[in-house]
């Protein structure tokens, strides 16, 4: 069926689709890779803002940061709040795609408003669980002084306290954007496979463990990942919720490279601390794919030993290409 | 499929918990926004006193003076709101038309070093963008383009593109390539069938990259705060924290109500958008980084 012309074609295209991505990706590599070498000139260099003067010091600067109780201490707090974000954020967003999945009057309403927490900006988000959580007039404080559970100017954020309010807001903001990956996920399991279960008597949880599930594999995948690298990266919320406080009890990493920058002026420490981060964050992106691709691995040895055809999945972008 | 009654018991409560997980903190500050500042601080949130009304909001955006404390910030909420308009609107435009550019190549065609290129795109979506924020601070206050709207434009630029070439990418990539196969036999060009054929057929996924660039840079803190914090061209995320309780300006609970009435405000203009194709991010194909090997 493919004539010549359309071979040649297709050669074509692919030098024409090569010559526009390319230059795309250079124009995104002149204005982020080029900052980012700049930033590895900034970290080996000590700067004196009085004197105006640069001095080579090698890696001094990132032995600096690798030995400060307060850098390893804010390592230790964004790896947490990356954690409990992740843990939490998973769950409830596959609970409401499961819950938007059913059939109820007002669910395409439903479907639409529950976007709100993550079309809501960061600060925003912040404000509005300060009025849950505030001392003073919050909204917790109202209801559990009312019902005698606490005293009035109940501090709900805390030393201990504060990393996890941090992380509520988080997956109270991020998680819409995990629930509409499940739910479109949900919405491409064929209905015969639980009319299947049905009829062997399947409970709900056992159709959930052995039909949904499976389903949902790669998709648990795409969001753990994107909800992770989403968590890890984050500074917006945290500063405008609560810079870091009370005291250091939530200053995570970007926190502290941002008080490097513009509190101490300390530009050199500020561009090692950055590229810490960056590689604790590739360190875990790779963990995470090595491990969930060998138990994808895994998996498909499993189906195959099973007999069963391969799982379906979602569509990729190689099977709607031209070949 | 009928349900039985124990199945529907728990559907109806799980609907009310999402609901409520929902709409509780927004209530909240929909509701403080109402309030006068006297009647939150002394009897909280949960109580409905005399004054509740858009005095609030008539203060912030300048319309009426309801408290001599806050100087020039309700000024900069107002303007905040046009100019982070004037650097959304761009970033938009421009965001969602490399990124067509940039999916229609990935997602449309086979080349050679295709993943090579696609994941040294994606990893600059992977990267915090505090790793970058000393580097363009330095280069942007070098070439004078702190406190502008150009400077801002293009460090949000960065941060969109890559994430909506991945999103145009598996979208073109699941449009069925026949009718543009056909175009091109007939002696239709690459870029006129590209503009005639593919991008209409495209408009839903165009149109949810558009958003998501428009909340991207309408939304954006960390680089708003440090190139335009405190400027004539300082956004809305920056001139509403000045009224944060976590703010060293921001006193202790001074303008909670305002800082509400604000937020609130703030929402409108993305909260539209996004309603507007709520209905298109569903069916936004996004690859599964999994099966990019495989291309």
């Amino acid at each position: 069926m493919v004539s010549r012309s359309l071979k040649s074609l297709a050669q074509s295209d692919s030098r024409f689709a090569l010559r526009i991505v390319a230059s795309l990706v250079l124009f995104n590599a002149v204005i982020f890779i080029l900052p980012l070498i700049y930033a590895a000139w900034i970290s080996f260099h000590d700067r004196d803002v009085i004197l105006r003067t640069q001095e080579f010091i090698g890696f001094n600067h990132y032995r600096q940061i690798l030995t400060s109780s307060e850098a390893i201490a804010a390592m230790l707090l964004s790896l947490k709040f990356t954690a409990v974000v992740a843990c939490a954020s998973l769950p409830l967003g596959l609970g409401i795609a499961l819950v938007l999945n059913e059939d109820f009057p007002g669910r395409r309403f439903l479907r639409a408003a529950i976007l709100l927490p993550w079309a809501i900006s960061e600060v925003v988000t912040a404000t509005a669980w300060i009025f849950i959580n505030n001392p003073t007039f919050g909204a917790l404080t109202g209801v559990m002084h009312s019902l005698g559970l606490v005293k009035a100017n109940h501090a709900w954020v805390n030393e201990t306290t504060a990393l996890y309010w941090v992380a509520i807001a988080f997956v109270w903001h991020i998680t819409p954007l995990g629930a509409f990956f499940f739910l479109a996920a949900l919405q491409t399991v064929p209905d015969s496979l639980y009319q299947a279960a049905r009829i062997d008597r399947a409970s709900a949880f056992k159709r959930f463990i052995h039909v949904t599930l499976p389903h949902l594999r790669p998709t648990v995948t795409v969001v753990l990942v994107a909800v992770t690298v989403e968590a890890f990266r984050s500074f917006d919320l945290l500063f405008a919720m609560t810079r870091g406080g009370p005291g250091t009890a939530s200053q995570t990493f970007p926190m502290l490279i941002f008080r490097y920058t513009f509190e101490f002026s300390r530009y050199g420490l500020a561009a090692a601390a950055s590229y810490i981060l960056v590689a604790v964050g590739m360190i875990i992106t790779t963990l995470y794919f090595f491990a969930l691709m060998r138990r994808q691995r895994l998996a498909r040895i499993a189906d195959a030993a099973a007999g069963e055809e391969a799982r379906s999945r979602m569509p990729t972008p190689g099977e709607a290409m031209l070949s | 499929m009928r349900k039985t009654a124990g199945e529907y018991a728990v559907l109806w409560v799980s609907i009310a918990l999402v609901i409520a997980w929902t709409f509780i903190p927004i209530l909240a500050l929909v509701w403080a926004s109402l309030m006068p500042f006297n009647a939150l601080v002394n009897g909280g949130l949960l109580q409905w006193p005399s004054g509740m009304g858009f005095a609030n909001y008539e203060a912030i955006m300048g319309i009426a003076t309801i408290n001599d404390v806050f100087g020039g910030q309700p000024e900069a909420v107002a303007s905040g709101f046009l100019n982070s308009a004037i650097v959304a609107i761009p970033v938009a435009v421009i965001g969602t038309a490399m990124a067509i550019i940039g999916g229609y190549g990935f997602g449309r065609y086979r080349f050679p070093f295709k993943n090579t290129l696609l994941f040294a795109l994606l990893s600059v979506r992977l990267l915090p963008p505090i790793a970058v924020l000393i580097p363009y601070f330095v280069i942007l206050s070098a070439l004078h383009l702190v406190g502008t709207y150009l400077g801002l434009i293009v460090t949000y630029l960065t941060a969109v593109v890559p994430l909506l070439t991945w999103v145009l990418m598996g979208y073109f990539a699941s449009l069925p390539i026949e009718i543009e196969r056909a175009a091109r036999i007939d002696g239709c060009g690459r870029l006129r069938a590209l503009w005639h054929i593919t991008i209409p057929m495209a408009l839903p996924g165009i149109a949810a990259a558009f958003v998501i660039a428009f909340l991207t840079a309408w939304n954006e803190l960390l680089f708003a705060v440090v190139l335009t914090g405190g400027t004539a061209k300082q956004t809305l995320s920056p001139a509403l924290l000045a009224f944060s309780p976590t703010m060293p300006s921001g006193g202790a609970n001074f303008g909670m109500t305002l800082f509400a009435a604000g937020s609130v405000l703030s929402t409108i203009p993305p909260l539209i958008l996004a309603l507007l194709v709520q209905r298109y991010i569903t069916r936004l194909n996004v690859a599964d980084p999994m099966t990019l090997e495989g291309n």
